[in-house]
């Protein structure tokens, strides 16, 4: 883990090409509410991207029944296990951040894991608002 | 300890106590399976993930969930006759479900499209294969015992036990969410959600009035996962909206 995924808002351009990315490569979807970031407007002109936090102590993985949320020793990200997941939905009321939503149809909690290392949300953002330094 | 045999002719490596099945699926090799959870005790009921086991001089068709590695055991996921089985075994289960879509999507990789047999279903559920997943999670995972057996022989069904209303459950949904013929029906409104013929009511966010969770589902959570009650006060979207704009005003 050498490299921090950095999020620069002051550098989005609100063109919802991070949620485009990650809905592609995470459910071979187009639909943005399938995108694990999201990026919300917060003034004329000003946009702020919201994704999770990976937190050290991380509520999700505290209260998931089945251990299904884990921290991968090589991203350092909390990775969901989707063979250990029996879909509860309690990772995503728990996160104070929202930063987990529940796929209902897929029975899945919808969560960031980094891309293992190369997130292509970074990898697509043509303003570099998302980068891996 | 680390137990080494072969699948396929690979050699492979598991912890001691692991099933042949997750050992497969970990090297990617494909075996179906349709009661298998990694979450709960192996079962054994759905008898789809058979495969081909040779352990010394015997060699025999057996079930790879419930089937504890071994050192120097020969598995075989794809051969001819372990896929007549897996074929018969998924025709026979078809006939408690032969419109399902899940289960017909398996039989096409088959090759199978009409059972030779005729339906037997007489389960109160529709398309319920009686694999007992649905009563394994809501009793081993999360602890709330509100399914289980009922009957015997060809009235076999699963449920809530003595009928009525399932007084145990907490209406969490994650019955729905293993079934693999998703059959268990439930119903979600604004404020409501039914599940097992019961009606709960929604934790209403604070925020915008949205669906949290059942009031059961937030007391079974305050009791079993160690967070506060503060934590499901607002639904995800209102949280992640909230946070957006404090950092506006942070950022102003
Ligand atoms: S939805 Fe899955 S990952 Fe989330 S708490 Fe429930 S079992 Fe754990
Ligand atoms: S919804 Fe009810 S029956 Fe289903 S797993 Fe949750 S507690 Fe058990
Ligand atoms: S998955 Fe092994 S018997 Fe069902």
């Amino acid at each position: 883990m050498d490299k921090t995924y950095v999020l620069v808002p002051r550098k989005c351009i609100g063109c919802r090409t991070c949620e485009l990315a990650c809905s592609f490569v995470h459910s071979n979807d187009g639909k943005l509410g399938r995108s694990r970031i999201h990026v919300h407007p917060i003034a004329e002109g000003h946009f702020i991207q919201m994704n999770c936090l990976q937190c050290v102590e991380a509520a999700c993985v505290k209260v998931c029944p089945t251990k299904a949320l884990a921290r991968s020793e090589d991203t350092g990200a909390v990775r969901l296990l989707e063979g250990r997941c029996i879909g509860c939905a309690l990772c995503a009321t728990a996160c104070p951040f929202g930063h987990i939503h529940f796929d209902r149809p897929a029975g899945l909690p919808v969560k960031c894991d980094l891309c293992g290392g190369e997130p292509a949300c970074a990898k697509f953002c043509p303003s570099k608002a998302l980068e891996m330094r | 300890m680390t137990v080494t045999f072969t699948i396929n002719g690979v050699q492979v490596e598991a912890e001691a106590g692991g099933s042949v099945l997750d050992t497969a699926r970990r090297y990617g090799f494909e075996v179906p399976s349709l009661c298998h959870h990694e979450a709960v005790v192996p079962y054994g009921a759905c008898r789809m993930c058979l495969t081909e086991i040779t352990r010394g001089k015997r060699r025999k068709i057996t079930t790879s969930c419930n089937y504890e590695v071994l050192p120097g055991i020969e598995v075989r996921t794809d051969t001819p006759e372990v896929r007549r089985h897996q074929s018969m075994v998924l025709e026979l289960i078809l006939a408690k479900a032969p419109e399902n879509k899940a289960l017909r999507d398996l039989a096409a990789r088959y090759g199978l499209r009409v059972p030779r047999f005729a339906r037997v279903a007489r389960q109160k559920i529709k398309d319920c294969i009686l694999c007992g997943l649905c009563a394994r999670v809501c009793s081993e995972s999360i602890g709330a015992h509100a399914l289980t057996f009922t009957g015997r022989g060809d009235l076999r069904d699963v449920g809530v036990p003595f009928q009525g209303e399932p007084r145990t459950c907490i209406g969490c949904g994650s019955c729905a969410s293993v079934c693999p013929t998703s059959c268990i029906v439930m119903e979600d409104t604004r404020t409501t959600r039914k599940i097992w013929d019961r009606t709960f009511r929604f934790v209403a966010c604070d925020v915008c009035g949205g669906p949290v969770m059942t009031e059961e589902h937030k007391e079974h959570a305050i009791k079993t996962a160690g967070l506060p009650a503060e934590y499901y006060k607002t639904c995800p979207t209102c949280r992640q909206n909230g946070l957006a704009g404090h950092f506006a005003r942070v950022g102003s």
